[in-house]
């Protein structure tokens, strides 16, 4: 069975039950993977699957399924034991009907034929990544690098029919100059065209090279430079606090804020369901409706939650076209472009520093929005404007409300990024964060 | 699931020349029920069914999975693994190998006495409810405004063959269960996790984990010391003192600072662009990283555990790993890949999460072994500490040697008692300074569920993390 004819027998053995509601999203996917380290590929990966995931709803109570059993049997029973399932599960206040299409969806899918069927470039794409890190200073060189490429088809009994088809390629590299010297670079595209090996390559190398000999830190507050990476890593829970389902279950930091002002007057973000040449997307969302641009933080202040129908109701608002069926999340999130280069923000800094990249973001408690991260690969400290050395075994403390009040500048350029600590795609700019009188700067302190 | 077909898949790969070839069909079912503010959240079943295979052909790995599951569809599966392995081999330059294992065939299960197939989301909503009858008016005097509950069964079968003559058919049902809590006090909301950290309740075994877990004393008696936790305003003392450290802390430091940086393929690079590399060299057996007393060991055969298994995913028999010893490094975890690079053999670390991942060197069940201490005689000896009993925010650098714990249910320690909350206590610390620092263990080991993420694509997987209290001596502790 081909995917329109998958789901279309979903919500046929669905109606067979006589459910309220079903809408069922049929996945086939390729992906195709090159892990490499000390110069040398450890493996290559083959994933080809086709997810089957179903919703039903009937008198007022409602259930999710996956599964990878495509075949007419396997659908047939699979839709059999969730209806059962649903029947005994209670009954829910927030049951909304699924939305009635069908609906027009705008904008040009991500795809690029040459990623879905050129796997064995990949060995020359990490070769080259290999190559260019190590010419740039590095001796040793890990990394991965994805193609993948996926076809959904949706349908509902609201009507709904759609489907679209997506690539991206996904370079992570990180280039050792010794023990305690690495630098990362990525290149993040949806199109051949786009990427960039050789770049992030010697990115990687570059920053490897210039973190050799790095001196402790005394711990204290700081002005920080985030480099894309970073900024994506910290931002990107704007993204999920910008959930009503986050921000109704407790755990969002942008909850009873919403038409307040919480950032500074240049930092603006939107949610954006499919960015032209970027990274994944769609123009659907898991409820058949339209995805678009919904602004988060305009000129700073907090302007929407993320919906699907369910919350929208709840909220009295709309759908903004991000369901998640449970919960309503960010598709890419773009942060608007400021008006600074790095060199500018360098310039301007007294004394502080310049992360490259983090990972290991945890918060002690996600209402209040208190996190610490751990800045990993090149790092270094800034004094009287100027680059002064590399440094290491530091710790970014700080809070993100706090954060989005205290951002000084952005960058004029921006860098798509997605990677291992990245899940939501962003076309990023480097963030300048800025200690003031009012606004104590992120503290930064290193194991004792 | 259809053992013919992983013979078949082996078979084919040996007769297109991979000089070693596997296949693992697994099957993982899931059902979950979720309530949140009292009211059902959509609950969600999954069935994922499909072959992994993993070949080696002149010292290069190729992985490929699908969850087609037929014969055709296998054939030109392991067809691709051959082709991409072989054309992967010239720019593998570090040439990949095995060690020399013995083969097993074996049946093998999690002990189950009330078949989890058998619970319906019935069931698992059921639980939620009444758990949330207990707690949605709030207690001492603080709200719960919003309450965020998951009830999870899982079901792992595999069929494992392999070239070397493994043949092995295993099964692991789980219970799980985690939830998200605001406590609101004078008007301030915090949002905290029971179980603290982030972590979970999870046992292998069937719907009798329930009784285990004892979810309608434990959920109602954490939210009443959450209740007490969030009034907590007094700073602790940020001047050198002594730290004891509450079970769930003690266990995740073993799982971050010792089992971590204790995977083979760490310290060899292998995941250097992501989980990141060790602390540790490939020569650091006999390296002493810490006291005496530092004793931290990983063992998957543990009853009952949520990182349970008697064969790994390469078919090599688990066994208990120590992994310090006296403050000594003992042991590395090792996969047969890792163990062949350093001419070892191995102790049966591979573990796969799903069909569609390659086996990588994981934990299991990483834990600081229990000491003669009670509590009490713990906190006697100590003019002027800290007691960190549960945790939120945590972190620790890729190489797994400066680590951050951020107290929870935190006390001031005065002249050997237990005094007032403290608030939000922050340990920062090296890893040869936290185990060299240790000086005392209870006799009260304790173990958590968690989700062990490690990979290319990411792979969580089960674990338990454990520990007794400890007590570590003169330790810097900070304050937000």
């Amino acid at each position: 069975m081909d995917a329109k004819e998958i789901v279309n027998l979903v919500l046929k053995e669905a109606k067979r039950f006589k459910v309220d509601d079903a809408a069922s999203i049929a996945s086939t996917s390729h992906e195709d993977m090159i892990r490499f380290s000390n110069n040398s590929i450890t493996i290559v990966k083959s994933l080809s699957n086709t997810v089957v995931y179903i919703y039903v709803a009937t008198e007022k109570k409602r259930m999710l399924g996956e599964t990878s059993n495509p075949t007419s049997e396997g659908i047939a029973q699979f839709v059999e034991s969730l209806v059962k399932s649903c029947r005994a599960n209670p009954p829910s206040e927030d049951y909304t009907p699924l939305p009635k299409g069908p609906f027009r969806y705008s904008g040009a899918p991500n795809y690029d034929k040459k990623i879905e069927e050129n796997p064995d470039l990949l060995i020359g794409l990490a070769g080259e990544a290999i190559d260019n890190a190590i010419s740039a200073g590095a001796k040793r060189v890990a990394g991965s690098l994805t193609a993948y490429a996926d076809e959904l088809t949706i349908a509902s009994t609201g009507g709904v029919e759609a489907r679209e088809k997506g690539t991206t390629i996904l370079l992570n590299v990180r280039a050792f100059a010794d023990s305690n010297a690495s630098g990362h670079g990525l290149s993040c595209a949806s199109s051949l065209a786009d990427f960039d090996a050789k770049g992030a390559g010697r990115t990687a190398g570059e920053y490897a090279k210039k973190a050799l000999n790095p001196s402790a830190l005394p711990e204290g507050k700081y002005d920080v430079i985030m480099s894309p990476s970073v900024a994506a890593d910290i931002f990107q829970h704007v993204g999920w606090a910008a959930s009503a389902f986050s921000v109704e279950s407790g755990y969002s930091f942008l909850a009873d804020l919403l038409g307040k002002k919480i950032a500074v007057e240049k930092l603006s973000i939107d949610d954006v369901g499919l960015l032209q040449r970027g990274l994944g997307g769609r123009s659907f969302d898991d409820e058949g409706v339209p995805t678009g641009r919904t602004s988060i933080i305009n000129k700073g202040e907090l302007k929407n939650y993320l919906h699907n129908t369910t919350t929208a109701r709840k909220f009295s608002s709309k759908t903004t076209g991000n369901a998640g069926l449970i919960d309503p999340h960010p598709w890419n999130l773009e942060v608007a472009a400021g008006n600074s280069s790095v060199e500018e923000m360098i310039k301007s800094v007294k004394y502080g520093v310049f992360v490259t990249n983090n990972w290991y973001t945890r918060f002690q408690d996600p209402r209040s929005g208190a996190y610490s991260t751990v800045p990993r690969d090149a790092a270094f400290l800034i004094e009287n404007g100027a680059i002064k050395n590399p440094i290491s075994s530091i710790r970014i403390s700080d809070s993100i409300p706090r954060q989005l009040g205290s951002v000084a500048a952005i960058g004029k350029e921006r860098k798509w990024v997605k990677w291992w600590e990245v899940s939501v795609p962003q076309p990023y700019p480097i963030i300048y964060a800025k200690k003031s009188r009012q606004m104590p700067a992120i503290s930064v302190s290193a194991a004792g | 699931m259809d053992e013919r077909l992983a013979r078949f898949a082996v078979d084919r790969a040996r007769a297109l020349g991979a000089q070693y070839a596997e296949a693992r069909i697994q099957r993982n079912l899931e059902s979950e029920a979720i309530l949140r503010n009292g009211n059902p959240e959509p609950a969600v079943i999954g069935d994922a069914l499909g072959i992994g295979i993993r070949v080696l052909v002149n010292g290069s790995l190729a992985f490929s999975a699908t969850n087609m599951l037929t014969e055709e569809s296998v054939r030109s599966l392991v067809e691709g693994a051959i082709k991409r392995a072989k054309s992967a081999a010239k720019f593998t330059k570090q040439k990949i190998g095995f060690s020399n294992e013995k083969s097993h065939q074996a049946k093998w299960s999690a002990p189950e006495k009330k078949n989890i197939e058998n619970v319906g989301i019935e069931d698992l909503a059921r639980v939620l409810k009444e758990l949330d009858n207990s707690i949605k008016n709030g207690k001492n005097g603080v709200e719960f405004p919003n309450r965020l509950f998951f009830l999870r069964t899982m079901l792992v079968e595999r069929i494992y063959v392999n070239s070397d003559g493994a043949n092995l058919r295993g099964r692991v049902p789980r219970l799980q269960f985690h939830s998200y809590i605001s406590a609101k006090h004078s008007g301030k909301t915090s949002t905290v996790t029971i179980p603290a950290g982030y972590a979970q309740l999870g046992e292998s075994g069937g719907w009798e984990v329930l009784d285990r877990f004892d979810l309608f004393e434990y959920v109602p008696k954490t939210a009443e010391e959450l209740a007490d936790v969030v009034k907590a305003e007094k700073k602790p003392p940020t001047e050198t003192v002594d730290v004891i450290l509450g079970p769930e802390v003690s266990g995740l430091v073993s799982h971050e600072s010792c089992g971590h940086p204790g995977e083979a393929d760490r310290i060899l690079g292998r995941e250097g662009a992501q989980a990141g590399e060790s602390y540790l060299k490939s020569n650091d057996i006999g390296y002493k990283i810490g006291s005496e007393q530092a004793f931290v060991s990983d063992d998957p055969t543990l009853p009952n555990s949520m990182g349970f298994y008697l064969y790994d995913e390469e078919g090599v028999p688990a066994r208990k790993r120590a992994l310090i010893s006296k403050g000594i490094i003992s042991s590395f975890l090792h996969n047969r890949e890792s163990a062949h690079d350093l001419n070892t053999s191995s102790n049966a670390s591979a573990r796969s999460v799903r069909y569609d991942r390659e086996p990588i060197v994981r934990m299991a069940n990483t834990y600081i072994e229990p000491g003669d201490y009670t509590f009490e005689g713990m906190v006697k000896d100590v003019k002027l500490g800290v007691y960190i009993k549960s945790f939120m925010e945590w972190n620790i650098d890729d190489k797994r040697l400066n680590q951050r714990y951020v107290g929870l249910e935190s006390y001031l320690i005065e002249k050997g008692e237990v005094k007032h909350h403290v608030k939000d206590p922050i340990l920062e610390i090296t890893t040869p300074k936290l185990y060299g620092s240790l000086d005392a263990r209870g006799n009260d080991l304790k173990f958590m569920g968690a989700t062990c993420g490690k990979g290319d694509p990411m792979q969580g997987i089960p674990v338990w993390t454990g520990g007794p209290h400890v007590r570590l001596r003169n330790i810097r502790v900070a304050a937000r």
